[in-house]
């Protein structure tokens, strides 16, 4: 390294921070995969964001690359230093920034150790949820480069669905603060991109994540079989009969002999063909019920035996010996390459089978430990390094392992990531589009390719990109009033007949005012493509839509030359119930769907507001509803889809298996994409199963103050509700309202019961009123209202601030409908109010808006003034709809900075000629992407 | 790069640098690099630098192993150094890497690289020599007794030079014998609260149940060996008759052993492995010679070097026999103690947190047994430590040698006693004693450290037992 930047580097981090010395060096030559050895330039241990962003900077002024580390435990050769790139290591930024209980916000420094921050929030009994296998020593950054899972994902999610915001340092030094506490950051989830981009787009350097309520009561099973195959019908029987066990975890022969002589010895028989580990957690009551039922199933697939933990030690002890099964794998081999690959959960015993005949003909011994509720494996191939022969066996046995995945209908990798060690494999699982798309965004983040080169993407495919759209040419074409050839006749020939609405026929999409653009009802995917071609090559723009509610909330612009909807795309293409995962196209209407769903005893648990909502409009908006705060949005429950880019390319993104770490995400890149980047064609879902019991509780009260605690005792709860819904609406001018909670409780009827009790009770406690129990007729019509809040309304908008400032977010709230209008006239609209969750957000609606003669003038200036008042208590105000003459003046096409450019590279990557509606964000947009945490 | 990267297999002539670890090659493979070793390790937490985790020295032996780096390179030698040799990471490690035996090896490469520092060599020169060891430690009775120690470890300031000889006079005076401890009973008999009278001799208590690990099948024997260690005898001398009291009333007479020299815990883990053997094979001999069936030790270091004596004499062919036997014959003072029924002693008015050494938690695998030594005793209250299992930074000499890392991790673990507000912190270890007490002497707080047979034995004492 030159001597000057050495001497930069080492005025920057000080002595102790910078290693550069070759001897020094080898230590960090491999990450958690030994196979690979790559002496680093140099090693630099910031200790905070400054530092690591001035780091940054000087390395990018001499263009020298540079790779992200954290503890190193990785097994993908991640975090290994190609390209003689310098690594940047967090393992000095391990500080836990702030916790706050009560939001069950942490915000920490990347280098914080996962088990540490379990450690730090047990005290209120909280947890964060993300358990991989190595979390007593992997950091929180290279979970948030992985998108870590571990045992308990099948039912907490992965860590994407936990972070909430990141302090991100981009590959030149520009530090950015993403998302943030409070989820409605206005433009593309871009928390969601880079979480699970394994390191390649910059470095993360705090993370903020949501953490959750150790749970009252936890069953843990120990089922022992004579084979892999029984131990996966075992778990195949559970899913089927109604259970979400919060972990399945199988343990092959090969495995119990390797931990059974280790210092873990979890007393597992040695002579057993395979073990499975089954847990339970939630409300105690209930449990014991839920646990005999596993029990059954286990012995229905053949269990020779059923152990239960009787205490916390003999549990602790049962996952010490599945947790750390990699490390005792030492004890019976040299070396040891651990696979990882997702099928889907039925194909598990046929793909268990085939990893066993891979085994055989290579002559190699393969132990399996997995997440067979994910159906996730990891083959773990036992070789001596210093056998060449048997090496190369280990590679072809790799490979066809891979290749049996992806036949099965899984992906290359579940959790652990490419790396460095399956960019070969990518070509198995992507197409060229695919893999083009991915670099493209890539290039977006790092577009000099200095942040962990050589990884994730194919060598070739990085840097080999179609050249990036002019941001000022996509900015014009949008703004631009259109005068093209009429669409119609445009495309005579290219669809029949029928596919085309004009005139009266196309008024539900009409939300321009005048007549309304001809409507495009493709009836597949390749009806699409055909048509968003013809609109490049005619220069038309195109509006995406469903069923067409959301449009006009969506576009401030002037109306496109035509509206492409999938209201005729509503076919379920693939439906496995023993997977969880539906693949539907998008036009399906979420009505229908659950229809569909209630009759194999399963659910999509969303409900996002709207009447006829389609499943391409939830994505597309990304917008969840009351159950969002249990069971995660639409980003955490779409698996995948394909789509249709701006320019006509066809891809899918992610895959239809619960875990995929497979190449960059560009299923949360879409999901709340608004349809500015691709038309959405189908989308696969992950499913639960359906909730034997559903039942709400209902609180009465005069106004929304009055019920706030009783919504706090209850979000905060242990029980954890599925949905907690405050409302209060103002009737006229603002004096007399009304509020009603509604609490939701779902589960087994024994487990449903018991929490209505313990809920009731804490309800009572604070002294809020009289507890009703709906009917279920009743029930529904509450969350009905609740749903169409946003959509029957003129005016839809989502508030929040930090917490502390609850009282200011109401204020601000109520005032939404008080506007003094030109001549300094108060007009006071009723304005309805919704709070979900514990969360000090609010969703507020006014009806009977007139704007008319000006006043959309004056209705864009209130507004402004009210987001400008939420941004000084660190809040946000996002508009969900609006009449289009307000919009216009709210929005602009991007927001200035890097966050701007970003936001236009990516919609450049997509769209690179502006066909379809430009990104729109507020104003002023804040210089964060969101709210969040108080920072150091 | 391919996966198959060659290791050396066998040797080729003599002996050359770095030939000591290609024997442990197979060792070294062991470790599958998972990284589970470093958030237990104190010098990664504090320097988060991975040549200083368990994992990356493991990777610099395993680099000399395979002839890519020079033991005598400085950083080999840095980064080795700087261990504390707590073998913390080992009771994490799930492929069971022998670091400790690993590290032993290492060192003694750099010692023969000539990597040893004067000021190590001095001191493990001095404790080859039994006489030399003897005169040493009385002239150092001599200084504490003036008390000169104990002023200077409160009064002297933190800089420069002055910080290392706070150090040393706070760990002097902190092997000082404790009189208030003989205060402890008295408040309690005068309140009349929770009182008992005096038992006889010879009132046992209920058996522990699921207690030491191989203590209870130890019959009562009166061939009972007492290792008696250099600093041990030399500054705790106290500590040592106490030991041999509480066996008494125990039922275990303990034996003299004429010859036993020191443990060499302290050149097993400087890197001095010769002079080691050497006094492993004094020790031998002392003990087989006074016929002793069971060796017990009161101080955690000495007792775990000698629970591996097979180990370090493995390749000894005169020896490497009756070394098995001998090293299966040691035992902790706790493991024995706990392991039979105890003898009541009169209730102490104390509040006390335990420490656990590293070297009787991590490396001799013991980790109930000295609280529950202490179930003998009524009315203390016990509170909880935070970090217990974490290294106290004395680590042998390693407060001596590396003072500045040294005084930080142990500012953690005296910030941790501090906050538990105990009159008395127990550890049994020497070093660890003195590691503790100094640093507590600096902060100036009331709480003392003590070998926990100290608490033991005055509640015999105040029982009535010695009568």
């Amino acid at each position: 390294m030159p001597h000057q930047l050495t001497r930069a580097l080492r005025a920057l981090v000080g002595d102790g921070g910078l290693i550069t010395e070759p001897s020094r060096l080898i230590a960090y030559e491999s990450d958690g995969l030994v196979a690979y050895r790559y002496l680093p330039r140099a090693v630099v241990l910031p200790t905070d964001t400054d530092q690591a962003a001035a780091v940054l900077a000087r390395l990018h002024r001499d263009r020298i690359p540079f790779v992200p580390r954290g503890a190193g435990t990785g097994l993908s050769g991640g975090a290994l230093a190609t390209g003689e790139a310098v690594l940047v290591s967090t393992s000095r930024m391990n500080r836990i920034v702030a916790l706050d209980p009560i939001a069950r916000v942490a915000r920490v420094q990347a280098g914080v150790v996962n088990a540490d921050l379990s450690a730090a929030a047990l005290p209120y009994g909280l947890q964060y949820a993300p358990d991989p296998s190595s979390q007593a020593a992997c950091t929180l950054g290279g979970n948030v480069a992985e998108n870590s899972g571990g045992p308990h994902c099948l039912k907490y999610g992965v860590t994407s669905r936990w972070v909430t915001g990141l302090t991100f340092v981009l590959p030149n030094g520009r530090v950015l603060e993403l998302g943030g506490w409070g989820r409605d950051a206005p433009g593309y989830d871009l928390v969601g991109v880079v979480v699970g981009s394994e390191g390649c787009f910059g470095l993360v350097t705090e993370i903020e994540v949501r953490l959750t309520p150790i749970p009252e009561g936890v069953r843990t099973l120990l089922a022992i079989f004579d084979d892999l195959e029984a131990a996966g019908t075992a778990v195949t029987g559970i899913i089927a009969s109604g259970l979400l066990p919060c972990a399945l975890e199988i343990i092959d022969a090969e495995t119990i002999r390797a931990v059974e002589a280790s210092v873990f010895a979890a007393g597992y028989p040695t002579d057993a063909g395979a073990a499975l580990v089954v847990e339970m957690d939630g409300t105690d009551a209930g449990l014991d019920a839920e646990a005999d039922h596993a029990e059954a199933c286990c012995r229905a697939a053949g269990a020779s035996e059923v152990r239960r933990a009787r205490s916390e030690r003999e549990r602790l002890t049962l996952w010490k010996g599945r947790k750390k099964a990699f490390g005792a794998m030492g004890r019976i081999a040299p070396d040891m390459l651990v696979q990882d690959a997702t099928v889907p959960r039925t194909r598990l015993p046929n793909v268990l089978h085939q990893v066993g005949e891979i085994g055989r003909t290579y002559g190699l011994r393969i132990a399996n430990v997995f997440h067979g509720g994910d159906g996730n494996l990891h083959p773990i191939i036992l070789f001596d390094r210093r056998d060449p022969d048997e090496v190369a066996r280990v590679d072809l046995a790799s490979r066809e392992i891979m290749r049996a995945c992806v036949a099965a209908g899984g992906t290359i990798t579940g959790e652990h990531g490419v790396g460095i060690d399956k960019r070969e494999y990518m070509e198995l699982v992507f197409s060229p589009t695919e893999l083009q798309l991915m670099a493209a965004v890539e290039a977006v983040f790092d577009p000099l390719g200095l942040c962990n080169p050589e990884k994730v993407l194919p060598a070739g495919w990085r840097g080999s990109l179609p050249k990036r759209a002019d941001q000022d040419r996509v900015r014009e074409r949008g703004a631009s009033v259109a005068n093209p050839a009429d669409p119609v006749a445009g495309l005579e020939g290219l669809l029949p007949h029928d596919r085309v609405r004009i005139g009266d026929a196309a008024a539900p999409w009409s939300a321009w005012g005048g007549s309304p653009p001809p409507v495009v009802l493709p009836r597949a995917t390749e009806e699409a493509v055909a048509v968003i071609l013809r609109a490049n090559a005619e220069g038309w723009r195109v509006a995406l839509a469903g069923s067409g509610t959301w449009l006009g909330s969506l576009d401030s612009g002037s109306p496109p030359d035509l509206v492409l909807s999938t209201a005729h795309m509503d076919r379920v293409l693939e439906y496995e119930p023993g997977d969880l995962t539906m693949t539907v196209e998008a036009g399906m209407r979420l009505s229908a769907l659950d229809h569909r769903l209630a009759r194999n005893r399963q659910w999509w648990p969303l409900d996002p507001p709207g009447r006829r909502r389609t499943l391409g409009a939830v994505v597309s908006t990304g917008v969840s509803g009351p159950t969002g705060a249990a069971w995660g949005g639409p980003r955490d429950l779409a698996l995948g889809l394909s789509a249709v880019t701006g320019d006509g390319r066809a891809f899918r993104a992610g895959g239809r298996v619960v875990k995929n770490v497979a190449g960059f995400d560009l299923v949360r890149l879409l999901v709340g994409s608004c349809g500015t980047l691709a038309f959405v064609g189908d989308v696969t879902l992950r499913l639960f199963p359906r909730p034997a019991m559903d039942r709400t509780l209902v609180v009465r009260g005069a106004c929304l103050e009055q019920l706030r605690e009783a919504v706090s005792v209850a979000a905060s709860h242990r029980v954890t509700p599925t949905a907690v819904e405050l409302l209060e609406c103002s009737r006229s001018n603002g004096h007399s309202r009304e509020a009603i909670l509604g609490v939701r409780l779902v589960g087994s009827a024994e487990r449903v019961r018991e929490e209505r009790r313990l809920m009731r009770e804490v309800l009572l406690g604070v002294d809020a009123g009289v507890v009703d129990e709906l009917a279920t007729r009743a029930t529904e019509e509450f969350w009905r209202e609740v749903r169409l809040l946003e959509e029957e309304t003129d005016l839809a908008l989502r508030l929040s601030a930090p917490r502390e400032q609850t009282s200011k977010l109401i204020e601000a709230a109520r005032s939404v409908g008080q506007m003094r209008d030109g001549r300094n006239a108060l007009v006071g609209l009723p304005v309805s109010l919704a709070m979900s969750g514990g969360a000090s957000a609010l969703r507020v609606a006014v009806r009977d808006l007139c704007v008319e003669s000006g006043a959309a003038e004056h209705w864009a200036e209130h507004l402004t003034g009210l987001r400008r008042t939420l941004a000084h208590y660190g809040g946000s105000l996002t508009v969900v709809r609006a009449p289009t003459g307000i919009l216009r003046r709210l929005h602009k096409l991007a927001p200035p900075g890097p966050m701007g450019e970003l936001m236009t590279g990516l919609k450049a990557v997509f769209d690179p000629a502006g066909i379809l509606p430009a990104i729109h964000v507020p104003v002023d947009l804040p210089a964060r992407n969101g709210g969040g945490l108080a920072k150091t | 790069m391919s996966l198959a990267e060659k290791a050396p297999t066998h040797l080729e002539g003599g002996p050359r640098p770095g030939d000591a670890l290609k024997f442990e090659v197979d060792k070294l493979l062991t470790c599958v690099h998972c990284g589970f070793c470093l958030p237990a390790c104190p010098t990664y937490r504090l320097l988060g630098d991975e040549n200083d985790s368990p994992r990356g020295r493991l990777h610099l032996m395993r680099a000399v192993a395979e002839g890519r780096l020079d033991p005598a390179t400085p950083a080999f030698q840095l980064h080795l150094d700087r261990c504390l040799g707590c073998r913390a990471c080992e009771t994490v490690c799930p492929s069971g890497v022998r670091y400790g035996e690993l590290l032993e090896v290492a060192r003694d490469e750099v010692a023969r690289a000539g990597g040893m520092r004067w000021s190590v060599r001095a001191m493990l020169g001095l404790f080859a020599r039994p006489a030399a060891t003897r005169a040493a430690m009385a002239v150092a009775r001599a200084v504490r007794a003036t008390g000169l120690p104990a002023l200077m470890a409160r009064l002297l300031p933190s800089w420069r030079w002055m910080a290392g000889l706070r150090l040393a006079s706070g760990m002097l005076a902190a092997s000082a014998r404790w009189p208030g401890l003989r205060e402890t009973g008295r408040h309690l008999e005068e309140s009349g609260e929770d009182t008992v009278a005096p038992l006889g001799r010879g009132h046992v208590l209920e058996r522990a149940s699921g207690g030491g690990t191989d203590g209870s099948a130890d019959a009562p024997s009166e061939r009972v060996g007492l290792f008696l260690g250099c600093v041990q005898q030399g500054l705790f001398g106290h500590v040592n008759e106490a030991t041999a009291r509480v066996l008494t009333v125990n039922d275990l007479r303990t034996m003299d052993v004429p010859g036993q020299v020191c443990c060499g815990a302290l050149h097993v883990h400087g890197g001095d492995l010769e002079t080691a053997r050497a006094l492993a094979r004094a020790n031998v001999d002392a003990f087989t010679a006074a016929g002793a069936e069971m060796v017990i030790v009161n101080a955690a270091g000495c007792g775990a070097v000698m629970k591996e004596y097979d180990l370090l004499l493995e390749h000894d062919p005169v020896y490497a026999e009756r070394a098995r036997a001998f090293a299966a014959s040691v035992r902790d003072l706790s493991e024995v103690l706990a392991g039979r029924g105890l003898c009541r002693g009169a209730p102490l008015s104390l509040t006390i947190t335990t420490d656990a050494p590293c070297h009787l938690l991590h490396a001799q695998g013991v980790a109930q047994t000295p609280a529950k030594m202490l179930d003998a005793v009524p009315g203390l209250r016990v509170v909880m430590l935070r970090g217990a299992e974490e290294c106290c930074g004395g680590a042998g000499i390693y407060g001596v040698t590396h003072p500045d890392l040294g005084g930080q991790i142990g500012a953690d673990k005296v910030a941790a006693v501090i906050a538990t507000d105990a009159d008395v912190v127990v550890t049994p270890n020497p070093g660890c004693v003195m590691q503790i007490g100094a640093g507590l002497a600096t902060e100036r707080v009331r709480t003392r450290t003590l070998q926990p047979v100290e608490i033991l034995d005055e509640s015999y004492r105040q029982a009535g037992r010695y009568q």
